[in-house]
C-alpha cells in the first residue's frame, strides 16, 4: 500500500492559526473532561469516605488489568443538562480489559448525587448495554446508586428506551450467552435490585452493599415493620439465606479480585478473523491534525491529510481516485486491522453517492469493516441534480450503508448536516462507536441557513397579515434563533445528549477506532444481504 | 506484484519464489537459486547463490534495506511499482479551473496578468455551506477571471483561466 504524500506546509500561517485554534479548543475540552471525571464538592467526597466506599475511578483501577487502555464513553454526558450538576451523567461506561478480555463496564458514580439515575444516566447505561449486545461483550456492573431521580421520574422510567430497557438488555445479554457480573458496592434499591439479580454472577461487599426491592424507610411506611439495612438486604443475608447474592466480599479489594477470578474462568470465545497486517505508526505526526482542521468550520480541507495521520504507515489504497471525487474511498490498516474508509471531500453528488454504495458492497463482500470520516454539508441540491436522480442515488447509498453487515465506525470530524449524516453512518445507523471532534457540528442544516429559513417563514407569515418588517425587526427575529441554533449544533450539545459516544482529541482517534474494531470482532459477521436498490 | 529495487541508482525487477525445494530469485537475466540463513550475530546471515558463499549483514528500514558484504555497504531501495509505473502525473495540466458545483464567488485573490505559482490560491467559492479555495494547477500567468466576488456561477463554468504555456 502506498503512502499518502502530504501537501501540508507546517510553516504556513493558516496551519499555525488552525493549530492555535484547535489547541485552545482542546485545552477547554481536557479541562472540562478532567473536571467531569475528578472534581467533586468536598461534601460528596467526605460522604463516600464516611460510608467507607471507594470512588468509582479507584474501583475501576482495582478491576482493570494494569497498564491496559480503557475506552471511556461519553465523558461529558449531561454537561449541558441539569445545570451541569450531574457530571458524566453520574455513571462511567466503557470498554476495558480484565484478565486479558475485553469487557463492557457500567459503573455508578456515587460521588454524583449518590449515583442516582437521571434520564441521561439511563440513556448512557442503555447505550453501553447496546454496545455489549452488538459486540457480544461480557458486562461488569459496579452498582452503587440511590435509585431513580424522582423529580425527573417521567424521563427515567416509563418509555421504551428508559429504565426498563436496562433490565431488558440484561435479559437479552443472558439469552445470547454473554456473561455478566455485578459488584454491589452500595445500595441496589427497587428497580436497581434487578441489575445484580439478572447478572449471572454477583458479589456483595459486606457492610456497604445491599439489595432490596424496598429500603427500610419504605418498608416501615408500607407495613410498619422496622428493619435494618443489613438484615433486610445485606451481604450475609443474601449470600446465606435468600440466594440472591452469590459471593460475599470482605472488602472492595476482595470484591474486585473475585470479579477478576470469575472472568478468568469464562470460556474464551474465538474472535472473528479479518485481514490484518503488522501494525505501523502513522508516518505523519498525528498532532499535525490540529493544523489541518480549519479554524473556520466552513473552510474545505483534504480528508486524505487527515487519513495520513490516522492510518498505519499513512498508507492508503485509494479506490476510484478519479470518480466521484467529493468522496474519498479506499483501504487502509488501523493498528493492523484492515478497514474500508469513506471520507467526505465535499458535497455528495450523484457519482460520489454511487461510488459510496459500490464501495460499501465491496467491503461487505470481503468482510472489511467500514470507517466513516464525516465532513458533510449534505447531498447536492438543484434542478440539474434532481433530474439526474440525486435522491435516488442517495437512497442507494443509504440502502448499502444501512444494509451493511460488517461493523461500522464513525468519526464526525467536522460538519455533519442533513441527510449527509445519514449516508455517512450517523447515530441512527448503528455505528458500533461514533465519536466527535470538539469543533464538529451536527444538525439538520447550518446555523445561518436555519436562522434564515425560520426568519423567512416568520416574515412571510407576517406579510400575509399585511405587516411589513423593518431590518431591525427581521434581525430581532433572526438573532435569537441563530444564537440558540449555534449552541444546539455544537459538539458539547451532542455529547451532553449522548448522540455520540464522546468527544475525542483528534490524536486519540486512531486508538479509539482500534479498540472499537477489536471489540467488534467479538461478534460474528453475517453474510451480506440488502434491501432493494432503486436503480 | 513484481518488486522493483534500486541499487546504486539502477532499477532492477525481481521476484522471490519457492520452487518446491528451494528459494529462487526470478530476475530479468533468469532464475537464480539462492539461500539465506541467519547466523548467531544480530543482523548476520550467510548468503548462498551462484555457488558463492558470503557472510552478509542486513538492516531493513522503511524505504530501503542496507546490505553489508565484502567490506562494502549497498543500499537496496524499494520502489513502489504502482507508483513507478504510473508514468507522469497525467501530462499537461488543464489551463482552466472549472466550477465543481454551482455557487457564489466569495473572494478573488488575483487579476489577469498576475504571475502565479502552482498551488497558489486564486479564488474562494462557496456552495452548499462550504468554502473551497481554488488554486493554480501550475505555474503561469492569469489570463482571465470571469467572475467577481459576489457573483453566482453555474456547474462547469470557467472560474479562472491561465495563459497557454509557451514551449
Amino acid at each position: 500500500m502506498r503512502r499518502i504524500e502530504s501537501q501540508i506546509d507546517t510553516n504556513a500561517p493558516d496551519y499555525k492559526a488552525n493549530f492555535a485554534a484547535m489547541s485552545a479548543r482542546l485545552k477547554e475540552f481536557h479541562t472540562r473532561q478532567h473536571a467531569a471525571r475528578f472534581e467533586r464538592p468536598q461534601r460528596d467526597n467526605d460522604r463516600l469516605a464516611r460510608q467507607n466506599k471507594l470512588g468509582v475511578r479507584e474501583r475501576l483501577k482495582l478491576l482493570l488489568d494494569p497498564g491496559t487502555p480503557f475506552l471511556e464513553f461519553s465523558t461529558l454526558a449531561a454537561c449541558r443538562e441539569y445545570d451541569g450538576a450531574v457530571p458524566g451523567a453520574a455513571v462511567v461506561t466503557g470498554i476495558g480489559i480484565v484478565q486479558g478480555r475485553e469487557v463492557a463496564i457500567h459503573a455508578n458514580d456515587a460521588s454524583v448525587k449518590g449515583g442516582a439515575w437521571y434520564p441521561l444516566t439511563v440513556k448512557k447505561i442503555v447505550r453501553l448495554l447496546d454496545v455489549a449486545l452488538e459486540n457480544r461483550l461480557p458486562v461488569i456492573h459496579i452498582c452503587d446508586s440511590a435509585g431513580g431521580f424522582l423529580p425527573l421520574q417521567h424521563g427515567v422510567f416509563p418509555d421504551r428506551y428508559l429504565g426498563g430497557r436496562v433490565f431488558r438488555n440484561q435479559v437479552k445479554l443472558s439469552q445470547a450467552n454473554i456473561p455478566q457480573i455485578a459488584v454491589v458496592g452500595g445500595h441496589c434499591t427497587a428497580g436497581g435490585a434487578y441489575v445484580p439479580t439478572l447478572s449471572d454472577y454477583n458479589i456483595i461487599i459486606e457492610g456497604t452493599g445491599a439489595i432490596f426491592l424496598g429500603g427500610p424507610p419504605l418498608v416501615k411506611a408500607a407495613t410498619g415493620e422496622v428493619v435494618g439495612v443489613q438484615e433486610l438486604g445485606g451481604a450475609v443475608m443474601h449470600t446465606s439465606v435468600s440466594g440472591t447474592g452469590d459471593y460475599r466480599a470482605a472488602t472492595e479489594q476482595h470484591a474486585f479480585s473475585l470479579a477478576r477470578e470469575i472472568v478468568s474462568q469464562w470460556k474464551r470465545m474465538p474472535k472473528t478473523i479479518i485481514e490484518t497486517a503488522p501494525c505501523e505508526e502513522p508516518y505523519y505526526d498525528p498532532k499535525e491534525l490540529y493544523g489541518i482542521i480549519p479554524k473556520d468550520r466552513k473552510t474545505q480541507f483534504d480528508m486524505r491529510e487527515v487519513l495520513a495521520r490516522i492510518v498505519d504507515g499513512s498508507r492508503f489504497h485509494e479506490y476510484q481516485p478519479d470518480y466521484g471525487t467529493t468522496l474519498v474511498c479506499g483501504f487502509a490498516h488501523i493498528w493492523g486491522y484492515k478497514v474500508g474508509i469513506l471520507a467526505n471531500n465535499g458535497v455528495l453528488f450523484n457519482d460520489s453517492s454511487l461510488k459510496a454504495a459500490h464501495f460499501m458492497q465491496l467491503c461487505n463482500q470481503n468482510r472489511t469493516p467500514l470507517v466513516f470520516f464525516q465532513n458533510i454539508t449534505g447531498y447536492m441540491v438543484g434542478r440539474e441534480y434532481e433530474e439526474r436522480g440525486i435522491a435516488k442515488d442517495g437512497a442507494k447509498m443509504l440502502m448499502a450503508q444501512g444494509g451493511s453487515v460488517v461493523p461500522k465506525f464513525t468519526v464526525i470530524a467536522n460538519a455533519s448536516y442533513g441527510a449527509g449524516n445519514y449516508g455517512m453512518c450517523g447515530r441512527a445507523w448503528d455505528a458500533r462507536t461514533l465519536f466527535m471532534w470538539p469543533q464538529a457540528e451536527i444538525g439538520v442544516m447550518g446555523a445561518d441557513q436555519a436562522a434564515n429559513t425560520l426568519a423567512d417563514v416568520k416574515i412571510r407569515q407576517l406579510q400575509r397579515e399585511g405587516k411589513e418588517l423593518t431590518d431591525e425587526e427581521v434581525a430581532a427575529i433572526r438573532e435569537p434563533v441563530l444564537e440558540r441554533y449555534k449552541r444546539d449544533v455544537e459538539a458539547y450539545t451532542s455529547t451532553s445528549e449522548i448522540w455520540d459516544d464522546g468527544i475525542l482529541d483528534p490524536v486519540n482517534t486512531r486508538n479509539a477506532l482500534a479498540m472499537s474494531i477489536s471489540a467488534a470482532l467479538n461478534a460474528p459477521i453475517d453474510d451480506p444481504h440488502y434491501g432493494i436498490f432503486r436503480l | 506484484m513484481r518488486r522493483i529495487f534500486q541499487i546504486g541508482g539502477e532499477e532492477t525487477e525481481c521476484w522471490l519464489a519457492h520452487d518446491g525445494s528451494r528459494f529462487v530469485l526470478n530476475t530479468p537475466e533468469g532464475v537464480l537459486p539462492c539461500r539465506l540463513d541467519p547466523t548467531t550475530s544480530p543482523g548476520g546471515f550467510v548468503l548462498r547463490a551462484r555457488g558463492l558463499v558470503r557472510d552478509v549483514r542486513l538492516a531493513a528500514g522503511p524505504e530501503a534495506t542496507f546490505v553489508h558484504m565484502d567490506g562494502r555497504t549497498y543500499e537496496v531501495g524499494r520502489v513502489d511499482p504502482a507508483e513507478r509505473l504510473a508514468g507522469s502525473d497525467g501530462g499537461a495540466s488543464d489551463d482552466r479551473l472549472v466550477a465543481p458545483m454551482p455557487g457564489v464567488v466569495v473572494s478573488v485573490a488575483v487579476k489577469p496578468g498576475d504571475i502565479v505559482a502552482a498551488g497558489q490560491p486564486l479564488l474562494v467559492i462557496e456552495s452548499m455551506k462550504l468554502e473551497t479555495t481554488l488554486a493554480a494547477p501550475r505555474d503561469g500567468v492569469v489570463a482571465e477571471i470571469p467572475f467577481a466576488a459576489g457573483d453566482s456561477f453555474g456547474l462547469k463554468d470557467v472560474l479562472a483561466q491561465l495563459a497557454p504555456e509557451e514551449d
